[in-house]
């Protein structure tokens, strides 16, 4: 951990959780494949991934990495990686827009989950920089926050160009009021010096990481640096998109998966010790159709992957009621089914982030199986 | 100005006749061919502001009464009255009679929003997301624009307290209704009369499950969510003095209450319906009052009647009752005085309150009379969307409520209509703490000119509405500036945003 103090009002033990948002689909059977079920191979007789194939590193008896997440089996072996298979959430329309929706907002509720979960998750203050889209614009599951802020980069945290005059005034004007909202102020401050600093800093990443130019890298990098610089990060949304394989499926999935390969393995190498405070959740709104197309492509379908890595997850395991692949357990035209619902792996880990969270504000309508993510 | 329809497009086709023919592109239509009533253009300036180091009593009324003052606003009101008092008092009569006060400028800034004006069943024929923008924009408009303010900050307030969330099935479409018929129909009215609309609300029924609350054969459980909610949120309070087994019972006085739903019927889509054969008919006990059960030989039309009947009982039990009245005076002075209001003024408001028989203006009038409320100024804060509104009402800023404002409002997590659970927003500071850094940003971005086209303010023409620079400071900060102040002012190098962003105006 960086030996500067959190700011104050957000706790010394801080966690921070970093949701990895998989937009258009990602085909969970490409990623971690099952590789010793004929049915795979039956039904992907030009795409599957075979367990010879170089590079495809086995996880357990039953699946194997796709080479080109190949990085991410240093985690899995440091038992700081899990994954989740054939998980996903009820949403059965195969629509992007639907699926998406629901899972980020998790049931027909205001807000997102993640807004909510920030909302109602038994803290009696929200710092300034609690909650971080690295995006154009608000996502979904950060509705509802009560404070939100989407950036690029950290040249976005500045209150305007040639703000720093206004920034010494406003901190002579604070510095007279000696109530809750002068400490926030106090506390705002210091975030924005913090973040000047960074700026004007090159950033070197521990331990040799080497984070590509990518945006997903680049949004990892700066996600490391405002978790080392402790200015009260506790949660994080990123997206990766470009997942929907109908055609010629490696030529689309291919580059995501190597941008997720590495970003998530540069943040884990540059965090080190820290990544026992940070907890990444990588998920997608449904996987793809256990046949392939005509194309080389998979169309929708229904369970996919969910990756967990640090925050103390019993990683190492891969985490599935595995339903098998054959036709009596597939599900409408051919889908893996959802065997395990997202909620119930998120619920677990907000409660670990904060044990007074109200998961029933979070999560409503939905009687929550927690599944055991912990060791 | 009421131009007859016919009259109008007879004028308005000759109007463009007339742009086409000249193919002019900069027609300038006269006020004469303009929709709806003629705007009113401030006064002339340069306006009288405070002078006290304190914040005085026509300041308090517009930090507290409104949702903050215009440039012009300050010397408007002080001038009601030859003491502060006596402006003071002027003022709360005129804004305690809504109906009486002319509204150009508000019309004119809603009028496009006329879906909301549509009839229940209507409004299914709209996408949801397109009512949901509506009732937004125009909520944040009217804040903005209206002259009725308290009626508008009372409207704030009842949305919170009776709170839905457009998300849930139906209310989707329906809460637009409820924002109409239910809150801003009521909203300086009669309390028990709100509560009977709110009760009767479809969106309601919808978001708070009364429309599956049914008792229509033994195996049949009555669902309680409603039946709660009405006691700990909406009357008694959650120590109101009503025990489980007084949730169940009025849950059972609420069977059979449902809406016409989309899918069923194309009929009086959306109407609420009583279901006779729905109902518990059995006796019950609430609160101690016994609600004696419907004879089994009553026939379908007197089940009907008593049945309905149940939800008026039950509204009549508690609408008035003790703990009903220090709930809703502990959130009124909360809203108006302090996040920890004193005792005294809860109770003086609570006696006006039962006395008036929950007359919501006679009950304002305790509350604006007691100490605490002329005594105690400065110590609210703003929560986000009041302080939005504010800026843009201090700055006379044109504003058309769009995604710039509504971005910002949404990253504070004070979007109207976005709150997911039935309490409502929270009135009090802290959770609101973490907004600085965003209320900062968009006090530059205002100042700057960079929230997209249509949200726009000229400081020059602010600055000479006023007839000092200390002057402009004492509009935005409700009293003179301290010395501190205008130092800062000066040093900022960007005093508008450094007014917008200081701790005195986050607080009212």
């Amino acid at each position: 951990m960086s030996t500067q103090t959190s700011i104050t009002g957000n706790g010394d033990n801080l966690k921070t959780l970093v949701v990895v948002f998989l937009r258009g689909g990602a085909d969970g059977l490409n990623m971690v494949a099952p590789a010793h079920d004929p049915g795979y191979h039956n039904a992907r007789p030009r795409i599957a991934i075979k367990d010879t194939d170089t590079g495809a590193a086995k996880l357990d008896g039953s699946f194997v990495l796709n080479p080109l997440l190949k990085d991410l089996a240093t985690p899995y072996h440091d038992n700081a990686l899990a994954v989740v298979h054939a998980v996903g959430s009820e949403d059965a329309t195969r629509s992007h827009f639907e699926a998406q929706d629901l899972m980020e907002r998790a049931g027909d509720v205001a807000g997102g989950w993640l807004g909510r979960y920030l909302r109602f998750r038994g803290a009696t203050t929200t710092g300034a920089l609690s909650a971080i889209a690295v995006s154009r614009a608000l996502p979904e599951s950060l509705r509802g926050a009560p404070s939100a802020t989407v950036m690029r980069s950290l040249e976005d945290f500045t209150l305007g160009k040639g703000g720093g005059p206004l920034q010494a005034s406003l901190e002579k004007l604070y510095a007279k009021e000696h109530d809750a909202l002068g400490n926030s102020a106090r506390d705002t401050l210091k975030a924005l010096s913090r973040i000047e600093d960074l700026r004007n800093a090159t950033y070197a990443p521990a331990h040799g990481a080497n984070y590509e130019r990518d945006d997903f890298s680049q949004g990892m990098k700066q996600v490391a640096r405002l978790i080392k610089a402790r200015v009260g990060l506790e949660a994080v949304s990123l997206d990766i998109g470009g997942w929907d394989s109908h055609i010629t499926q490696s030529a689309i999935m291919d580059p995501q998966m190597r941008k997720l390969n590495t970003g998530l393995s540069a943040f884990y190498r540059d965090l080190g010790k820290t990544m026992e405070h940070v907890t990444v959740v990588v998920l997608t709104e449904f996987g793809r159709r256990l046949a392939e197309n005509s194309a080389f492509g998979t169309d929708h379908g229904r369970g996919s992957v969910m990756f967990l890595m640090g925050g103390g997850v019993k990683g190492g395991r891969v985490l599935t009621k595995w339903p098998g692949l054959t036709k009596d357990v597939l599900e409408g035209p051919g889908d893996v089914p959802v065997t395990i619902n997202y909620r119930d792996v998120l619920a677990p880990i907000l409660q670990r982030h904060h044990p007074k969270v109200d998961l029933a504000k979070v999560f409503p309508d939905y009687e929550l199986k927690p599944q055991v993510v912990y060791g | 100005m009421n131009f007859s329809r016919r009259h109008f497009l007879q004028t308005g086709s000759t109007a463009s006749l007339a742009a086409v023919a000249v193919g002019c592109d900069k027609l300038e239509v006269p006020d004469a061919l303009r929709i709806g009533p003629r705007a009113v253009a401030p006064p002339d300036g340069p306006f009288a502001t405070p002078t006290g180091k304190d914040i005085d009593l026509v300041s308090q009324a517009l930090n507290r009464l409104t949702f903050g003052a215009r440039p012009w606003d300050y010397q408007r009101t002080r001038k009601l009255g030859m003491t502060e008092e006596a402006a003071f008092a002027a003022f709360l009569d005129q804004q305690l009679a809504p109906e009486k006060i002319d509204d150009p400028n508000c019309e004119n800034a809603t009028r496009r929003f006329e879906l909301l004006h549509e009839p229940l069943g209507e409004l299914f024929e709209y996408q949801d997301k397109h009512l949901l923008d509506a009732l937004v924009r125009s909520t944040v408009l009217r804040a903005v624009f209206t002259e009725r303010q308290l009626y508008e900050v009372m409207v704030n307030f009842w949305s919170d307290h009776f709170n839905i969330d457009p998300s849930k099935g139906d209310a989707k479409w329906l809460k637009v209704a409820d924002d109409r018929d239910v809150i801003r129909a009521h909203a300086l009215g009669k309390f028990p009369a709100m509560l009977r609309a709110s009760a009767l609300s479809p969106a309601m029924l919808w978001y708070l499950d009364g429309r599956v609350n049914k008792k229509a054969n033994d195996a049949d459980k009555p669902n309680e969510n409603s039946a709660r909610e009405l006691l700990e949120l909406h009357t008694l309070g959650v120590h109101g003095g009503y025990s489980q087994k007084d949730v169940m019972e009025v849950a059972r006085c609420l069977t059979g209450w449902g809406v016409q739903e989309v899918g069923r019927s194309k009929l009086n889509l959306g109407s609420v319906e009583f279901k006779p054969y729905q109902h518990d008919r059995g006796e019950k006990v609430v609160l101690g009052h016994v609600i004696p059960g419907i004879p089994k030989k009553a026939n379908a039309a007197e089940i009907e009647k008593l049945g309905r009947a149940e939800l008026d009982t039950v509204l009549g039990i508690i609408g008035l009752h003790p703990s009903t009245a220090k709930f809703i005076a502990t959130k009124l002075c909360q809203r108006f005085i302090a996040d920890a209001p004193p005792a005294a003024a809860v109770s003086a408001v609570a006696e006006q309150f039962i006395a008036s028989g929950g007359d919501i203006p006679g009950t304002l009038r305790a509350l604006f009379a007691t100490d605490a409320f002329l005594t105690t100024r400065g110590n609210k804060l703003k929560r986000p969307f009041h302080y939005i509104v504010s800026t843009l009402r201090a700055t006379h800023a044109t504003t058309d409520a769009g995604s710039a404002i509504q971005d910002y409002l949404l990253r504070m997590g004070h979007a109207p209509f976005h709150y997911p659970t039935p309490d409502g927003y929270p009135e009090e500071a802290a959770p609101w703490l973490g907004t600085l850094l965003w209320r900062w940003n968009f006090a530059v971005a205002l100042t700057k000119n960079e929230l997209g086209n249509a949200t726009k303010l000229d400081a020059d023409k602010l600055r000479a509405s006023f007839a000092t620079e200390e002057n402009q400071m004492a509009h935005f900060l409700g009293r003179a500036p301290t010395a501190d102040e205008v130092t800062a002012c000066k040093e900022s190098g960007a005093p508008l945003a450094l007014l917008l962003a200081s701790p005195s105006f986050q607080k009212c």
